[in-house]
This record gives C-alpha cells, sequence and structure tokens, in this order.
C-alpha cells in the first residue's frame, strides 16, 4: 500500500471518529445543563443502542433494523453522487415505493415470497422511473437535478398524502392509514417481536451489490469517470449523459426498493405523515460515510444506533429528552461539514513533522 | 496621490539601475513536497540583461515570485544595491524598482491602452477622469522608451505581443528600475519575439535591469548579458553569456548531454489516411474558429500544423476526434466518413488522439493508473466480460505502458495524482498507443515538459510515424514542427495560409506565415 493510500484511509477512518468525538463533548454541555452527568448519560446512550444483554432485549438488533432505511437510501444517494448527479431525491423515490408495498400488499393475492419479490421489484421499477426524469432534464436541458429533485419530493409527499386519505384510506378513524397488507406479503422477521429480519439481509446485499456495481463493472466506471473527471470521460469515448441516467435509475431504484423494505418489514401498512425523513438522512449518510457503500452501513447503524439510544436510554432511564439524540447527531454532522478544519489540522501537523525532515531547514 | 509623471509629460525615471543579490533562498512547499530552492544564490547586475533558464520546475518562477514578494522564503537574504531588505508584499518590491510581467497578463480588455497604464492613478479633474491627459502621458512613455503603442486603442482588441509591451510599459510607469519578465516569449511568433529582444535591449540602454525567465536557449545566446542556470531547485551556476553555448547550458539544465537533433529517417508516405474536406466549425460564441479548411496526412507522415495560439487549434483538434461537432465539411479515416460519428466509434477505428490538456481532459488524476489507461479501450472483449471489467487483464496493460514507456513511479491499481508532467503524458502516450492506431492527433504534446520528456514524446511520435502511422501534430512550438514535421501546414485564424515542405522551410518562412504575412510580400 503506497504512502498516500494510507494516509487517505487514516483520513477516510479519523475524520469521523474525530467528528463524533467532537460532536459528543459538545453535547454534554447540554446534558450539564440539564442536571445529569454526560458519562452516565452517554453510557446509557450505548448501552439502548449498542448493547446487547440477552436475544430478546437487544437494542443492537432494533438499531440495525432502523438502520435498513437509511442504508438504502445512502446507496442512492452514493450512486447518484458517483455519477455526477447531486441527486436528492430520495425522499420521493422513497415515499412511491412504500405507497407501491402499501398498495399491492393487500389488494393483489399471492403466494409468500413471490408477493414481496414482486413488490420490490415494482416499487424499485417506480422509483427509477421518478429518478428519471429529473436525470433527463438535466442532461438533454441542463435543469438542475438540486432543484428538480426537491420539486420532485414535494410532489411526490403530497401524493401519498392524498393517496392515504382517500383512495386507499382504511377505515373512517381519526388517523388516515392504509389497510394493513397480507401476511403474505411481509418481509419475515428473525426474531418474534422484533422487526429486525430479510430486509437487513438485503441491505447487507445491497451494500455488497452496489460496491460491485461501481467499482467492478462497465457502467459503474463509466459513471465514475464521468461524474469525476466529465472532460476526460468524454475523450475517452464515455457517454457522459447516458452514464448519468443509469445512474439516477439505479439511484431511484435503491430510494425505492427501501420505502417498501419498510412498508413490507417493518410497518405493514401507510400512516399519514409516514415520511419522516428517511431519504434525507439518505445524503447525509452517504456524505459522512465517504460517499462509499461501506461508509454508508457503518454510518446508518451509527445514526440508528444514537437515536435509538436517545430515545430509549435517555428519556427513559434518564430524565433527558430524546431529541438529544437529533442534537448529537446534528452536532456530528456539522463537525464533518467543517472537515477542512481536520484537513487543516492534519495538514499542519504534517507541515511540523515535515519540515524538521526538509532539508535547508537546519541552515535557518 | 503624487504620480512619478508629472502633468506636463515630461518624465523622471532618474533613478540608477537596481543591482540585486539574492543568497541563500529556500522554499519548501510541504502540500506538494517540493524543495523548490535549496540554498539558491543568485546576483543581478545593475543594467545588464540576465537570463534565468532551467526546466519546467527547477525553481526559476518561485526565485523570482520570491523577489517580487508574492512567495515568502523559508531561509535566506535579498539585498538591492547592497542594502538588505525585506520584501513581503509585491507593494514592497514596486517601492524598491521590481517590477514583474507575468506569463498571463493582468491587464483589463476592455480599457484602452492608457486607461490600463494609468489604472488606478488616473489624472483627474473634479473626480471625472481626463483622457486627453492620459493618451498625452502615455504617448510620452513609450516614446521615451521607444515602446511604439496607440494609447486609445482597446487592450482586448490587441494583438498578444502588443498586450505585453502594454504589461512592460505599466511596469515603466511605476518607475521599475528591474523588470522580471517571466517565460515572455512562450506567446510570440519568432518576429515578435525578435521585436520584444529590441524591447529589452533598449531597456537596458536606457538603465533598465532585466531578468528574463525562459527555456528557450537560443533566446539567451541572443538577449542576455549574463545567464544562470537551475536544476531541481538548486543554482546549477551563472556563466557570462559570450563565455557559453547552448550545448553548455543544455547539459546544465538537464544533467546530461541532450540531442538536439531527433533522429528521423526520411518519411515514406503512403496511402492517404486522414482526410479532412473544407471543415467549418463554429465555437459556442458564434465565432467561426476553423473555415473551409482541407488537409490529408498519409501513412507513414507526420504533418505539422503551426500558427499562433487561438488561431483555431483546439477547434479543429476537437472536430477532428470527435469532442466537438463540425458545422460543415467531411472528415475521412481510411475512407471511411467518421464526420458525424461518436469519439468511441472513431477511436474504434483505429483513431488517438494527444489532448493539449492532459491534467483534465487526457487523465483522471483523482483514479488509479488503471483506470486511466483502459478508458478509450474498456468496451473490447479483452478488457470487459459479461459486464464486468477484466481487472487483470487492465493491470497488464498498465504494466505494459509503465515499462514500455518508463513511466517513473508509477504502478498498476495506484493513484497517479503524484506523478510528475514527464510521466502523466507517457501515461497518456502509452494509452493512445496501446491499441496500435492507424492515425494520431496530437495536440501540444510536449507543453510544460522538460527538455527530457520532450526528448521522449518526440522520438515516440517519430517511431509511430515510421511503423507508419499518419500523424496530425499540432502545435505553437515553432521548433517542435520544425524538427517533427514531414509537411508544415501554417493556420491563421482558422485557415491553412501555407504548405511547406519541411526540409527547405526556414523558421522565418513559417513565422511570417503565422503573423498572417505572405511569403511572396516578402520575397
Amino acid at each position: 500500500m503506497t504512502p498516500r493510500r494510507q494516509r487517505q484511509l487514516l483520513d477516510a477512518a479519523l475524520i469521523p471518529l474525530l467528528a463524533i468525538l467532537s460532536g459528543l463533548v459538545l453535547a454534554s454541555i447540554f446534558v450539564l445543563l440539564a442536571k445529569n452527568s454526560p458519562l452516565v448519560a452517554y453510557r446509557e446512550l450505548f448501552r439502548a443502542g449498542f448493547g446487547c444483554t440477552a436475544l430478546a432485549r437487544c437494542g443492537f438488533l432494533t438499531t440495525l433494523e432502523r438502520a435498513t432505511p437509511l442504508i438504502f437510501t445512502g446507496l442512492s444517494a452514493v450512486v447518484a453522487f458517483r455519477s455526477g448527479m447531486f441527486s436528492i431525491g430520495q425522499e420521493g423515490q422513497f415515499v412511491l415505493g412504500a405507497m407501491v408495498a402499501a398498495w399491492l400488499g393487500y389488494a393483489i393475492p399471492l403466494p409468500p415470497v413471490v408477493h414481496p419479490a414482486l413488490i420490490l421489484v415494482l416499487a424499485m421499477a417506480v422509483g427509477a422511473a421518478y429518478a428519471y426524469v429529473p436525470a433527463v432534464l438535466k442532461v438533454r436541458l441542463n435543469v438542475n437535478e438540486i432543484i428538480t429533485t426537491i420539486i420532485f419530493n414535494s410532489i411526490a409527499i403530497l401524493f401519498m398524502t392524498y393517496l392515504v386519505n382517500f383512495p386507499l384510506r382504511a377505515t373512517r378513524g381519526s388517523t388516515a392509514v392504509t389497510r394493513p397488507i397480507d401476511a403474505t406479503a411481509q418481509l419475515p422477521e428473525f426474531l418474534p417481536g422484533s422487526h429486525w429480519g430479510v430486509g437487513f439481509v438485503l441491505a447487507i446485499l445491497a451494500v455488497v451489490l452496489v460496491w460491485i456495481y461501481l467499482w467492478r463493472s462497465v457502467t459503474g466506471y463509466e459513471q465514475r469517470m464521468a461524474g469525476q473527471a466529465p472532460g476526460f470521460a468524454r475523450y475517452g469515448g464515455i457517454r457522459g449523459g447516458r452514464a448519468a441516467i443509469r445512474g439516477m435509475l439505479v439511484s431511484g431504484a435503491l430510494a425505492g426498493a427501501a420505502g417498501a423494505i419498510e412498508v413490507l418489514g417493518v410497518h405493514h401498512q401507510v400512516l399519514q405523515g409516514f415520511s419522516v425523513g428517511l431519504g434525507f438522512d439518505g445524503v447525509l449518510v452517504a456524505i459522512l460515510g465517504q460517499v462509499h457503500p461501506v461508509g454508508v452501513l457503518l454510518v446508518s447503524v451509527l445514526f440508528a444506533g444514537i437515536r435509538l439510544g436517545a430515545q430509549i436510554g435517555l428519556q427513559i432511564t434518564t430524565n433527558i429528552p430524546r431529541e438529544l439524540g437529533g442534537g448529537i447527531l446534528a452536532l456530528i454532522i456539522l463537525f464533518v461539514s467543517a472537515r477542512s478544519l481536520y484537513t487543516d489540522l492534519l495538514a499542519w501537523v504534517a507541515r511540523v513533522t515535515g519540515r524538521q525532515r526538509a532539508p535547508g531547514k537546519e541552515a535557518a | 496621490m503624487t504620480s512619478p509623471i508629472d502633468g506636463r509629460g515630461g518624465m523622471d525615471h532618474q533613478g540608477p539601475p537596481l543591482a540585486v543579490e539574492m543568497s541563500g533562498i529556500t522554499k519548501y512547499f510541504p502540500s506538494s513536497d517540493v524543495l523548490a530552492n535549496d540554498h539558491v544564490d543568485f546576483a543581478v547586475a545593475a543594467g545588464e540583461v540576465h537570463a534565468l533558464v532551467g526546466e519546467n520546475g527547477a525553481g526559476k518562477t518561485t526565485l523570482m515570485n520570491i523577489l517580487f514578494g508574492l512567495v515568502a522564503p523559508d531561509s535566506g537574504s535579498i539585498r538591492v544595491d547592497g542594502r538588505p531588505v525585506r520584501i513581503h508584499h509585491p507593494d514592497d518590491a514596486i517601492r524598491l524598482g521590481i517590477d514583474m510581467v507575468h506569463q498571463h497578463f493582468k491587464l483589463v480588455p476592455s480599457f484602452t491602452v492608457a486607461e490600463n497604464i494609468l489604472l488606478g492613478i488616473e489624472p483627474t479633474r473634479a473626480g471625472f477622469v481626463r483622457a486627453a491627459d492620459e493618451n498625452a502621458r502615455v504617448r510620452a512613455l513609450a516614446d521615451e522608451f521607444g515602446l511604439p503603442v496607440d494609447p486609445t486603442a482597446r487592450v482586448g482588441d490587441l494583438p498578444v505581443s502588443l498586450q505585453q509591451r502594454v504589461e512592460i510599459l505599466k511596469a515603466l510607469q511605476r518607475d521599475a528600475r528591474l523588470l522580471i519578465l517571466d517565460e515572455p516569449t512562450a506567446v510570440l511568433t519568432p518576429q515578435e519575439s525578435q521585436e520584444l529582444f529590441g524591447v529589452i535591449r533598449a531597456l537596458a540602454a536606457r538603465g533598465r535591469t532585466v531578468i528574463f525567465i525562459t527555456h528557450k536557449l537560443v533566446e539567451v545566446i541572443e538577449v542576455a548579458h549574463h545567464v544562470s542556470v537551475m536544476r531541481r531547485g538548486r543554482m546549477v551556476g551563472t556563466k557570462p553569456v559570450a563565455e557559453t553555448n547552448v550545448r553548455e547550458l543544455a547539459r546544465m539544465m538537464v544533467g546530461r548531454e541532450v540531442l538536439f537533433r531527433v533522429n528521423k529517417p526520411p518519411a515514406r508516405p503512403g496511402r492517404p489516411v486522414l482526410e479532412v474536406d473544407r471543415l467549418t466549425v463554429t465555437r459556442q460564441d458564434g465565432v467561426q474558429a476553423v473555415a473551409d479548411l482541407s488537409l490529408t496526412v498519409r501513412a507513414g507522415e507526420i504533418v505539422g500544423v503551426a500558427g499562433v495560439s487561438g488561431n483555431g487549434q483546439t477547434e479543429l483538434v476537437d472536430a477532428v476526434t470527435g469532442m466537438r461537432p463540425a458545422d460543415s465539411g467531411t472528415i475521412r479515416l481510411l475512407g471511411q466518413p467518421i464526420t458525424h460519428l461518436p469519439v468511441w466509434d472513431r477511436r474504434a477505428s483505429g483513431m488517438a488522439h494527444i489532448p493539449e490538456d492532459r491534467l483534465t481532459v487526457g487523465l483522471n488524476l483523482q483514479t488509479t493508473l488503471d483506470e486511466n489507461v483502459v478508458v478509450s479501450r474498456y468496451r473490447e472483449p479483452q478488457f470487459s466480460r459479461a459486464g464486468l471489467l477484466v481487472r487483470e487483464k487492465i493491470a497488464a496493460l498498465a504494466e505494459w505502458v509503465v515499462s514500455r514507456f518508463s513511466v517513473a513511479a508509477a504502478r498498476p491499481g495506484e493513484d497517479i495524482a503524484t506523478l510528475s508532467g514527464g510521466n502523466l503524458q507517457k501515461v497518456v502516450l502509452g494509452r493512445e498507443l496501446s491499441g496500435e492506431p492507424t492515425c494520431i492527433v496530437a495536440n501540444q504534446p510536449t507543453r510544460g515538459l522538460d527538455v527530457g520528456s520532450i526528448e521522449f514524446v518526440h522520438q515516440t511520435l517519430i517511431d509511430a510515424r515510421d511503423r507508419g502511422v499518419a500523424v496530425l501534430l499540432v502545435s505553437v512550438e515553432l521548433d517542435e514542427i520544425l524538427a517533427l514535421a514531414d509537411r508544415i501546414l501554417v493556420l491563421f485564424r482558422g485557415r491553412i495560409v501555407g504548405e511547406l515542405d519541411a526540409a527547405t522551410a526556414t523558421e522565418e518562412d513559417v513565422g511570417i506565415l503565422m503573423a498572417g504575412g505572405t511569403l511572396e510580400a516578402v520575397s
């Protein structure tokens, strides 16, 4: 391994670690303000989010369950970013994928396995189709994909609200909710009482497949080259526009799958307000995970764990409101965004140590 | 604010020429881990023309940027006229009478010559600029130094050589007594270079010291009194020009003997390979960059397209290689029309392309050697199977490029970002030649390379020619065209204005055509 490669890996690991540490240190001020010991609070948080005393009471398995949609939306963002498209349309594609699952989950009677498989494929197709429009607008007419995907998110969320309130509304009760899906469509769970199940396995599979796609397949190569160095790609004969559209299709399919798996594996129906920003979180997860599938996996688990830990560990065991979890995440994101802080710091360290090695300095 | 020029047009440039002595200058750039200057001693006598030569990356420009206050040295001292000085900022340098004309001019194109020269110190009355006064002052300044220029002309309309003159006048207006010219001839035709040398001699005769950065050794012999040679951050030596010659200077620069004549057997042209017929290309801003241009390149010959930069070279190459659409005309490769084919199909038909911008077009510096060498060939069955890349084969290709073209410090699977310019160009050459092309389109293939790498690139192109490849060589370096081409076409404002046989063409002839002149008018 070259020194440069080692540096890259070191930076890739060091920067998120420093960010997490800084976030926790800063957040401890708020814990102190709530008249609690930060050490106790963080111990409870990590015990609830990442601990596992018995299989039946295993917070970490719940964390993995909650990380599942984040992994998919994070991968969706990775594929888009790697093809040079700054798509933040995961939320919209996620919501549409979820609606496909909620509807077909009870509307078509099918045997087990076939039922969820078919739904998954269709949800992916719908997500891909929904990503196709902003992609084509960008490639053909140079319409900014950030703006179109944001608009498309709003449209999808409003469309979901309409579906849940009118055509797919199950009861006349006070809350708008779709009919629960058939048992045949549900994704199996590994432990009774926990939703940790096949969905997570699919997420791990997706991490591997996305990695192979991006770094081993011809289309992935085309996409990365077009995203990284458009002039170089064009010079080599890669059609950058096509590559970008393909990337967006894959990205949309992954986000659509995220929505469907969330319905098939966890909620089994869609409530009004189902969208809780899991799509948007995908963008954050992708960036914090260094736009890499493995990074996405790690950051997703971390995100889900801190949220769960704040919700269970803090809220229930101590008196600190669970919003602190969101606060910690926000601070971590802030510190990762300020990554130039660390790169400057690391560069400064390199300079100070390097200077002593540089010839000519001794004579100064 | 007082101007060094008084209102009646009389001049007050009475200061004596400056002498500068830099000693023990050391500068290390930690970000790129380059020791740009390593205890450099450099002295310039008052009133002389002093050439500073060295390969790219030898540290010439860094040394001069330190003198001009743009870069802070890690250690070392500077004396001006014997007095120790500290130069932290260009303002300090200008106050001392030191000024610099950069490679890239810092002029406002939409302003007139006078407005540019007097920018910031315009003569005003009641807050309004007095254009008549401005023009008179600039005219007087130009007369004093024998640098004729029209003060009312818009700078954007002037040729590069006159823009350079405006930059020099601007420095003289600030009472510069020592002028640093950073590669001033890089953008000029041979005739314009001759004029510039006249200007430099006139400056010296009027008591200015001139430091002249270049890597063209013939120019040094022609205009300088002393020459200092740098190599890899160190000062190799300083010599009176009268006591040295081009061969010795080249050896000092490179550290070994340099072949000046490329080993080039006579060409044996075969059938036409690349045929361009009445090609017209319009740029995005509506300018017709290539107009009604026709040319033919045969197998086994190098056709050189000479011309001053910006006369349609980029557009011609882009249209031929498929990077840019042609408006009209046809392009044929081995008889097959390729005018409207995408890049990939042209490459598949045997076209290779060495682009002028190797850093963002020829290579992707953010990725590995493997992914760089396969970009034009990854769809071949040997490099991809069932939609997946065949990594061993690609690594083998990378290995072949590295060993066949002796790319130092590059290994398959590793990033290429840290390679030097010469090694990066070897990667481009290796990739383009690996597919055994029938036609190579090379645009400025040695731009920014050091002497050793230039030799390598030239020999590679000639070897390809001798194997029967048709080579279209586009270059603004006249030496390169004269050394390599079998036939020379001169490009001026998007048209071929002349064709010369390389065996009989002289630098003067090509230079006249490059400047838009005709040979009949001279002879």
